[in-house]
């Protein structure tokens, strides 16, 4: 099935072409999740709210830009509003945890291992995800999408809506963060 | 000692090099049926103001409001029209009743 078949399924509302857009792009936005919320179920939750928000609103895309594209920052968009909204639940955490079901922890479960970092570099992986977690959101999901995701300077400018140097400019910003964080980890 | 600091922060940040891509949990499809199913029940129930039992047991209290509402009105009535049915009827009192008293039309 070809993207715009797959389009054109979806605004008929045929299972098989959601079926499809699923099977075709459940890795690439598990793994954007994933490296932007650093929590395994967290991702897969996200994942499943990106391709029900595509489910329900395909009708306002426009195909203006490549599907793939409109995928990714529904999933940025999604993982910063969860962060957004985990972060808020931690501050009145007393106050949620009187009315929770008490199924979640509120709190950080530690330093994440990403399934897919080499064996030898677990260690030094889990540092970088702690200091990339720091990140402004704008230079995290760059970098992300740079390092985990693989897309290029092209494609990431389209996701974010903005040119390749202003993309290339903030991969710039983030290693120049990164070096200062490690840094001061490193001398601690 | 700082070289071997550095050496550790180029480490660090190349430590996602060669890394492999994940895939999505076993199920992802399954699961995310189930959660749209889920969803969808949830979003055909009934807000729960409009359920039959909220409907009948608002319509039984307006009942019964009213069905007390009418009763106390028809004992006051019949109580004025008793109080009123005891006092002698005159044409004074009909005057005042009616605040015919006035002697000019022009007042």
């Amino acid at each position: 099935m070809t993207e715009q078949e797959i389009i054109e399924g979806l605004k008929r509302g045929e299972a098989l072409a959601f079926s499809e857009l699923v099977a075709v792009y459940q890795d690439r936005i598990f793994n954007t999740s994933l490296g932007l919320l650093q929590h395994t179920q967290d991702a897969e939750d996200i994942a499943q709210e990106v391709f029900i928000q595509v489910y329900t609103s395909i009708h306002s895309f426009k195909g203006e830009a490549k599907l793939s594209t409109w995928l990714y920052r529904i999933a940025v968009t999604k993982s910063f509003d969860f962060l957004r909204s985990k972060k808020r639940k931690k501050r009145f955490g007393f106050v949620t945890a009187l009315f929770s079901d008490g199924n979640r922890p509120l709190h950080d479960l530690g330093d994440f291992c990403h399934p897919g970092v080499l064996k030898e570099n677990k260690e030094d992986a889990a540092m970088l995800f702690k200091m990339v977690s720091q990140l402004p959101e704008n230079q995290r999901t760059a970098f992300i999408l740079n390092k985990i995701d693989d897309l290029n300077y092209r494609e990431i400018a389209d996701i974010l809506k903005t040119s390749e140097s202003a993309v290339d400019s903030l991969l710039q910003r983030a290693k120049k963060n990164l070096r200062k964080k490690l840094a001061g980890q490193i001398n601690k | 000692m700082k070289n071997k600091d550095q050496n550790k922060e180029e480490r660090i940040l190349n430590s996602l090099e060669g890394m492999q891509k994940v895939n999505a949990p076993d199920f992802f499809y399954t699961r995310l049926l189930g959660r749209m199913q889920k969803e969808q029940d949830r979003e055909s129930k009934p807000f729960f103001l409009l359920r039959p039992a909220f409907i009948t047991a608002a319509l039984a209290i307006a009942l019964v409001f009213n069905l007390v509402s009418l009763t106390g009105f028809n004992k006051k009535q019949y109580k004025a029209d008793t109080v009123k049915s005891n006092e002698p009827t005159t044409i004074e009192s009909f005057a005042k009743a009616y605040n015919l008293q006035s002697e000019s039309v022009y007042e």
